[in-house]
């Protein structure tokens, strides 16, 4: 459970910094 | 231990030849454009992703899983078909709605349906997560290939995972979404034949149709027949309850989105096809078939428990379909029984390492890093993060092992249950807002895991059945989502009335139409569908 979570979250939380970043870029 | 003959040796690497080279052979078509490379042209007939979605949702585990359950429970078991039921009602709901966004992908969804800082983070967020997701089941069906090739041919497992997987990589890098669809078409042909043959071989094996039903009566296993066997409402073996919740989930399923975690492979060929008509019948078509398949299936599983009756091991039972074709065919069909156990793998395997890539790469790449991207440069990045896929799922691969059943558990609860009604209420309820969906998803990862894995870990919780936790799971999220969506404002009107106009949504979207009303935007639905139709046509 630790390692798929973790594994998933890295994935999912990447996401969502690089469309904060585009989203802040772009305003 | 399975012999092969030389005439085995023959079917199984003519078989591989014939998929790798019909799959290569649609290098010039993928490599034309990101919209050919992820989505072939959107040109499809409807009988293309009709046999893709067949071909894709037909895995080597599945048909572990399914004799696992037959074996155990008889033809109750049938009833696990209905997780393919949600396509019956998506095929002319959800999906025609879905293919007049034009969307590439369910995550461009997020930013055509909701507005601001909400749609841009849960469009990176379901990216992301859509990579990870994609990594994790193309590791799973690989190690049950290498865990079928382990038990067949004594091979280490991580031989099966790596050799074939690779092999798959080669037409889904080099020709894409073009040539995953080619080679499902002759994958899925091949499969269905072998899957009718392999039961009818069964069932002479045991005797006959009557002399299987005499004998499991014999084995004072009458319940086996008898698919509506319950043993109370939520207690025992064969509770109504599941029954119930394994209707209700797909029904109302069909009328959203990501609903079930098949949805996305479906998104992708949805947006293949040509037109919505086609997009409509490759969902249902391609479920029906899934449906057939399982009932013929049952007919191999239960000739299988009469000839083996007293097996305990689920992870012996479980090979019960791959036991009856190497075990009973004559040399010579058994290496075409591999060839279409490789059918079965193959189109799998290169579906999901396509569509990961292309979360990658439309969504991460195209959208976020590199906006102004060349169709070369979405092209190439296609192929690396086919490449990365594959590496991700040799990773998870050779994690999951022999566990294939612990695994199983992690990946039931882990995605989608608390975001079942969420994932419906996105397209029926025009005030459910982004941040609404946003809090669902990420209160969805925390809270599953405190239900399934952390609270009854320190005994605050019971364990409970995997149908009481959907139900827990769905109340629970609820309890954060509701609260956001009225805590926060609307949608931004604009982009409300544009999804309206542009793709339909049923239910309820009083004030979004009667704005669009005012403004003179409502067109009948035919030229709505015409409209996507020509701009599709553009795109491709």
């Amino acid at each position: 459970v630790v390692i798929g979570m973790t594994v998933i979250y890295f994935f999912s939380l990447s996401g969502l910094i690089f469309a904060y970043i585009y989203y802040k870029k772009n305003k | 231990m399975v012999h092969f003959s030389g005439l085995d040796y023959f079917w199984s690497i003519a078989y591989i030849l014939l998929t790798v080279f019909s799959g290569v052979l649609f290098y010039r078509l993928g490599k034309r454009s990101g919209a050919d490379f992820f989505l072939a042209g959107r040109g499809l007939p409807w009988w293309l992703p009709a046999t893709s979605n067949f071909a894709t949702h037909t895995a080597t585990d599945t048909p572990m899983w399914f004799s696992g359950w037959v074996y155990r429970s008889g033809m109750y078991g049938i009833w696990g078909s209905l997780f393919a039921g949600w396509c019956a009602i998506s095929a002319f709901v959800s999906t025609r709605i879905f293919r007049r966004s034009l969307a590439s992908t369910q995550a461009e969804w997020q930013t055509l349906r909701f507005s601001g800082l909400p749609a841009e983070l849960m469009r990176g967020w379901m990216a992301g997560w859509q990579v990870a997701l994609n990594m994790f089941i193309a590791g799973w069906v690989g190690i049950a290939m290498g865990n079928v090739c382990a038990w067949a041919f004594n091979w280490p497992i991580w031989y099966g995972l790596v050799i074939f997987s690779t092999l798959c990589a080669i037409y889904a890098m080099t020709s894409g979404f073009w040539g995953v669809i080619i080679a499902d078409v002759q994958q899925g042909i091949t499969m269905l034949f072998i899957i009718i043959l392999v039961s009818i071989w069964a069932a002479m094996a045991a005797g006959g149709p009557t002399a299987i039903v005499e004998k499991i009566q014999a084995l004072n296993r009458p319940e086996m027949l008898n698919p509506f066997h319950f043993t109370g409402f939520v207690t025992g073996d064969y509770p109504l309850l599941w029954l119930i919740t394994m209707i209700i989930v797909p029904f109302f399923g069909g009328f959203g989105m990501a609903t079930h975690s098949d949805w996305f492979v479906e998104a992708q060929r949805i947006q293949s096809a040509d037109t919505i008509k086609s997009a409509s019948y490759s969902i249902w078509s391609g479920a029906a078939a899934v449906i057939v398949r399982n009932s013929i299936w049952v007919i191999a599983v239960l000739a299988f428990f009469v000839l083996n009756p007293y097996m305990t091991d689920e992870s012996q039972y479980q090979l019960a379909w791959f036991r009856m074709g190497f075990e009973y065919f004559p040399p010579g069909l058994v290496g075409f029984f591999f060839a279409a156990i490789l059918a079965i793998h193959f189109s799998t395997v290169s579906g999901i390492l396509n569509l990961g890539a292309m979360y990658a790469t439309r969504d991460l790449y195209n959208h976020y890093i590199n906006p102004k991207a060349t169709d070369k440069q979405i092209v190439r990045m296609g192929r690396l993060w086919t490449l990365l896929v594959l590496l991700g799922s040799f990773f998870f691969g050779m994690m999951i092992g022999k566990d294939v059943t612990k695994w199983l558990f992690f990946a039931l609860w882990l995605m989608t249950a608390g975001t079942w009604l969420p994932n419906i209420l996105q397209v029926i309820w025009w005030r459910f807002n982004g941040w609404g969906y946003l809090s669902a998803w990420v209160a969805n990862l925390g809270i599953c895991w405190l239900v399934v894995w952390i609270l009854p870990a320190f005994g605050i919780l019971p364990d409970l059945k995997d149908f009481q936790q959907f139900w827990l799971l769905m109340v629970l999220v609820a309890l954060v989502y509701l609260p956001v969506t009225f805590l926060t404002k609307p949608d931004d009107m604009d982009r409300l009335v544009k999804v309206y106009v542009q793709t339909r949504p049923i239910g309820f979207w009083g004030p979004v139409r009667r704005e669009a009303e005012r403004r003179g935007l409502l067109q009948k639905k035919e030229e709505i569908d015409l409209r996507a139709e020509q701009e599709a046509r553009k795109e491709g």
